[in-house]
């Protein structure tokens, strides 16, 4: 049975190759790094604050097959314009009723 | 009153809770991070080991760490996600040593449900989006353009509302998540979904398996060209991938909740379980296929909550429960079977679940010993604050005015002689062939003089300074060699000397500066200067060891230091100190590679100064308080290491961090006279002068806080401490694993208060658990008991019924049952009161009374009680009154009523807050910690005009600390001093499940708004780390709502004014309108609280 053991992979040989290992009745190490302070800006670039998307997942769904369902009828207004096309204006009653209302003005 | 309270913690957070390994810093450096909940930690892999680079704040509890490499970059960026729902990205700038901002925001949703068992937050592996679990039900994406730039987040709706885990599958074409899920008859399934980003949808994904190990828990990513996944369950390991292939293996039964992959295939993985049982996971695989898995006992860790193979074989094991470990993978087991060597401990408290305040010396300073660690990593860890010197041995000797040490040749290691000087002779002390210390003469020494300064010098000669000469004295023959001597009238005040030169001040303001050459003393150079000399100092401090170019001279009258240069004696630098008090003593150092100017005034202040050792240039002036009486510097070394000893009614090391000088008192009460004593039989000693009594000893490591562990092996739940009896007692349990079934041992211990010796153990009953321990004398009764409170928790039942209280006596060192009492609950809490007891039992008060029998024998007899709580888990006294910690409904006030032998209700706090810890700051002012991480303080309205408004407590204070506390106590770590304003300060310590200790300080009113102006300064020069914001951190805030922080000051954020640079400080005191060594002394000395 080859062992599992060894071959362990590594980035830089010299990497933990002078450790001493700490004797086992010393207390364990307590140390801290230097504290980073941010005293430099920290905004991020333009157009990386990001934010969620504040459509309602329902609702997303909702207008996704509204507009399925709309597909086909976008055809609809071909066929009806001829009939607009037929329909009388109402000129004269306007200006019928302009009239009069002009002359009640004058007098 | 203490309305305004200061937070400041004394012990960071050590608890980890993530990490992870990559090219952060560079292209070329590999680093470990660390989070441990508010912090993370830098460290750089490095061939002496992990090197510490920054420790970083973060204005949040840390949920999710990741590092990830975008397309087309060169080093890896950091995402961090907070609980309260922020994030960032991080990017390291090695040119600014910077870390910059790449992203940020929120992805907290109004409506959703937090969910149940944790935030998931994952990374695609090829950097397409972001993905993050923070609601049932809802799976968050954040989308990567092209250019590795996040773009605006969506929701997408997940069907599996019990979720366990979730992670990104490797090389699948689209976007693939596996989600580990338990539907509503528990059972335990894994599927797959891919994400469709032009839709915001989820696709059914390529496979899924279904009734996997009912504990199956987390899932491991394999990458490609194996692919699949892993699924870690109690009793089996699954590997499973998209072409059907299903392999299993059965486990000892056993809880992993940690692994770290060894391989960039993904062929072995490192697994940690609740055991701290490490092993090794391997899939045997050939022609990209995986053919099998195999487990492989490795050895015995710290219980992992992360680990990250870094390097060669070593693995870093972070921790949770007891201290994060370095090891190695040894290719050959040790005598015990076990592959796994110990390369280092890190220290971690986390869990406290308890503490007390030990002030063994009756000085107002506090040890805190805490039960931190849980299952086999228990421990109890002292904490104490300042550094310890151990003594070795003592004489008594009276009035000692100078100490000096000498080695018997120049080129020795180790000094042999001691020269103590008395006001009218010189005595000299010598190791003799056994190590002791025994009376000797030098003979070319005037022994009928008071020495004033002593040093080896070059030439194998020894230097004396007296009154009236200079001599030299051979090592070898210890006669006299050569002597300059002062001249009549003129005799010598101070001096000082190195290994060449000798700098004499004489009355007159003389000042005489001789050299060493060719065995002779030669005068160089004599000048005279305006006012008379107070010291000086010739500490060579530059390149050369044996000879400084710069000498420091402190003036009475115009209360100044100058920086002269040598041979000329010519001005270089005069700085006013103002003031009327003299400088007494004055030094020039080099510590961690900086040097400096310390002058000590006769009034205990000290100012400190960067010397520019070319140009004798003096700036970055600061000044501190360190005691109220002329302070003596001298430089000692400790492993290595230059540090500054402060002699003085309160001895003080002055040493540098991080090229940062720090301040740490000494655990002695007066100390007139040191020097360093390095000697062969006590390496690194320092021989101590105190009123009377001449002793030598070793030093403690020199930091702030000191830590000692003693490990139990098992988990301690509650401590006391009992001065009378000196012994500490505490609640502690064993966890037993047979492969049939699990149990707990509990025991009640006791130790030694000085020692930590075991001296006595009480076996609890099967399934009776410790709930509470205290220290209490009662009425008519002048012997001391420990009381404890306990509860039976009994499988079958919701909440215990019964529990007991057991007083014991210490007698010969051993616990003694006295008396036992049932009760109808679990004793959450006891409290020593009125000369009774006091008992918080599941949703009851009920005090006890101390009843003599006829039989000369003790009861404790119920008296009266209070009901009307959910659970009464902490209660706190003072006097009569009784403030009550709830589990759900916050805090409330009692009142004992003598004359009517009754507990009742005064007031509460209508919040629905599910309290953590409760404790009494003053006769009005309470202050308790709650489950969502926050503290608040409440007052009394004992004089408010209506029943309604008496019977409310006003909640006066809010404030979001970030940690989970569990206990409250008034103490303190460092000394109280009587005739010091910061003395005054009430304070109290509290200590939390991530292993922070911190203070609260209740402050003066006036001093509150002064800080407060300097906290809102402060914010607007020190940034939060990825643009997260202070404001919101600090906002008190659960589940019902968020306000701003009041009453409290972040004491962390203060304090950090200490680390900005020069120009920066002054920026911020003119924002103030104070000087800025004002406004460094004020803060400096708030550093002093803990």
């Amino acid at each position: 049975m080859e062992s599992s053991l060894g071959g362990w992979p590594s980035y830089n040989p010299q990497n933990f190759s002078q450790v001493v290992p700490a004797d086992p009745s010393a207390q364990p190490l307590n140390v801290v790094p230097a504290t980073y302070i941010a005293t430099h800006r920290t905004d991020p670039p333009p157009g990386q604050v990001i934010t969620t998307d504040p459509k309602n997942i329902l609702l997303r769904h909702f207008y996704q097959k509204s507009e399925e369902k709309l597909r086909p009828k976008r055809a609809a207004p071909d066929n009806l314009t001829p009939q607009n096309n037929g329909k009388q204006p109402r000129g004269p009653l306007s200006d019928g009723g302009g009239s009069q209302a002009t002359a009640s003005g004058r007098s | 009153m203490s309305v305004w309270n200061y937070v400041v913690t004394a012990h960071k957070p050590t608890s980890v809770t993530h990490s992870c390994v990559g090219n952060f810093t560079g292209p070329n450096q590999l680093n470990l991070i660390v989070a441990k909940c508010t912090r993370i930690e830098i460290h750089l892999l490095t061939p002496q080991g992990l090197q510490p680079m920054i420790d970083v704040p973060i204005y949040g509890r840390i949920a999710t760490l990741e590092l990830f490499r975008p397309h087309n970059e060169t080093q890896d960026f950091l995402f961090i996600a907070t609980e309260r729902y922020k994030f960032c990205v991080l990017q390291w700038d090695g040119e600014k040593s910077e870390l910059l901002t790449r992203a940020m925001g929120d992805v907290s949703d109004r409506i959703g449900r937090p969910t149940d068992n944790g935030q998931i937050g994952i990374i695609d592996p090829d950097c397409r989006l972001i993905g993050l679990h923070l609601y049932d039900g809802l799976f968050k994406v954040i989308p990567f353009d092209n250019k590795g730039q996040l773009k605006e987040a969506f929701n997408i709706r997940l069907e599996e509302l019990q979720v366990l885990d979730i992670k990104f599958l490797y090389g699948c074409v689209k976007p693939t998540i596996v989600v580990l899920y338990q539907d509503n008859k528990d059972a335990r399934h894994v599927k797959t979904y891919e994400v469709a980003l032009k839709d915001k949808d989820f696709v059914e994904g390529p496979w899924s398996q279904n009734n996997l190990d009912n504990g199956a828990g987390l899932l491991i990513p394999v990458p490609a060209p194996l692919g699949g996944v892993i699924i870690i369950g109690e009793e089996t390991i699954v590997y499973c991938n998209a072409n059907s292939t299903f392999r299993a293996i059965p486990i000892k039964q056993s809880i992993i909740r940690a692994y770290g992959r060894v391989d960039p295939d993904g062929s072995r993985y490192l697994l940690g379980d609740n055991a701290g049982i490490l092993h090794l996971l391997v899939l045997t695989h050939e022609r990209e296929r995986v053919t099998g898995l195999k487990i492989e006992y490795l050895g015995e860790t710290s219980i992992a909550s992360s680990i990250s193979y870094l390097d060669n074989g070593v693995v870093y094991v972070g921790s949770r429960f007891g201290d994060s470990q370095l090891v190695k993978l040894n290719l050959q087991a040790d005598p015990n079977g076990s592959y796994v060597e110990v390369l280092e401990r890190y220290v971690n408290l986390g869990p406290i679940v308890d503490f007390c305040v030990v002030d063994l010396d009756r000085q107002g300073q506090g040890q805190v010993v805490t039960c931190s660690g849980a299952f086999k990593d228990g421990s109890l860890r002292v904490v104490r604050n300042g550094i310890g010197i151990n003594e070795q041995a003592s004489v008594e000797l009276q009035g000692i005015k100078g100490l000096w040490s000498l080695k018997s040749s120049f080129n020795d290691p180790y000094d042999m002689y001691l020269v103590v000087s008395f006001i009218s002779e010189t005595r000299f002390l010598a190791m003799n062939m056994e190590d002791e210390l025994e009376e000797t003469e030098i003979e070319g020494f005037d022994a009928q003089t008071q020495t004033l300064f002593c040093q080896n010098a070059i030439n194998d000669l020894l230097i004396q300074v007296t009154a009236n000469s200079v001599r030299l004295v051979s090592c070898t023959s210890r006669e006299l060699v050569d002597q300059w001597n002062a001249p009549e009238g003129f005799s010598v005040n101070v001096a000082s000397a190195n290994a060449s030169q000798v700098l004499l001040a004489t009355g007159g303001g003389h000042l005489v500066y001789l050299e060493i050459k060719d065995s002779k003393l030669v005068e160089v150079k004599h000048i005279q200067l305006e006012h008379e000399i107070s010291c000086v100092d010739l500490n060579p401090i530059g390149e050369n060891p044996q000879y400084s170019s710069l000498a420091a001279v402190g003036m009475w009258t115009d209360i100044s230091v100058r920086i002269l240069s040598l041979p000329d004696l010519e001005l270089i630098r005069k700085e006013n100190l103002g003031g009327e008090i003299v400088p007494r003593s004055v030094l020039l150092c080099t510590l961690e590679g900086v040097s400096y100017l310390l002058c000590a005034l006769g009034d205990g202040h000290l100012f400190s100064f960067l010397l520019n050792a070319s140009t004798g240039e003096l700036t970055d002036r600061k000044k501190v308080s360190l005691g109220t009486q002329p302070i003596s510097l001298r430089t000692f070394s400790s492993k290595g290491t230059t540090h500054v000893f402060a002699s003085s009614d309160r001895p003080t090391v002055i040493y540098s961090s991080n090229k940062k000088l720090l301040y740490s008192n000494v655990n002695l009460k007066e100390v007139n006279h040191m020097c360093p004593f390095n000697t062969a039989a006590i390496p690194d000693s320092l021989a101590i002068a105190k009123e009377g009594e001449l002793s030598i000893g070793t030093i403690d490591d020199i930091q702030k806080l000191h830590i000692r562990t003693i490990p139990l092996n098992e988990q301690a739940r509650r401590i006391c401490h009992q001065e009378q009896s000196r012994t500490l007692a505490f609640c502690s349990f064993k966890h037993n694993q047979t492969s049939i079934e699990e149990s707990e041992t509990h025991f009640v211990r006791l130790l030694d208060h000085q020692t930590f010796e075991f001296l006595s153990i009480y076996q609890l009953d099967q399934y009776e658990h410790g709930c509470s321990i205290i220290s209490c004398s009662f009425s008519d009764d002048n012997n001391v008991y420990y009381c404890v409170g306990t509860a039976y928790v009994l499988p079958e039942e919701n909440e215990p019924s019964k529990g007991r209280i057991l007083v014991f006596a210490v007698e010969d060192g051993r616990l003694q049952l006295i008396v036992e009492k049932e009760t109808k609950g679990a004793v959450y809490s006891l409290n020593a009161f009125n000369g009774k007891l006091l008992a918080a039992i599941n949703q009851k008060i009920q005090l006890y009374k101390w009843m003599l029998r006829e039989d000369g024998s003790h009861e404790l007899q119920s008296e009266c009680g209070h009901h009307g709580h959910i659970l009464a888990l902490y209660t706190q006294t003072r006097g009569d009154f009784i403030v009550v910690g709830d589990l759900m409904k916050s805090i409330s006030l009692l009142v004992y009523k003598h004359e009517e032998s009754a507990i009742e209700e005064l007031a509460r706090d209508y919040n629905a807050n599910w309290m953590s810890a409760v404790e009494m700051l003053d006769d009005e002012i309470y202050i308790g910690a709650e489950n969502n991480y926050n503290i608040f303080t409440v007052r009394k309205n004992s004089d408010a005009a209506t029943d309604e408004e008496r019977g409310r407590l006003e909640v006066v204070g809010e404030y979001h600390l970030g940690e989970f506390v569990n206990r409250l106590r008034h103490g303190s770590l460092v000394m109280r001093l009587p005739d010091s304003e910061m003395g005054q300060i009430p304070t109290v310590i509290f200590g939390t499940i991530n292993g922070v200790i911190g203070i609260i300080a209740s402050l003066p009113h006036e001093q509150y708004v002064f800080l407060e102006k300097l906290q809102s300064t402060l914010v607007k020069f020190i940034k939060g780390v990825g643009n997260l914001s202070h404001e919101q951190w600090r906002s008190f805030h659960n589940d019902k709502k968020t306000s701003e922080a009041r009453n409290f000051l972040d004491g962390d954020l203060i304090e950090s004014f200490l680390d900005l640079s020069r120009n920066k400080m002054e920026e911020v005191a003119k924002g103030m309108g104070v000087p800025v060594e004002e406004l460094s002394k004020r803060v400096e000395e708030l550093t002093r609280l803990h």
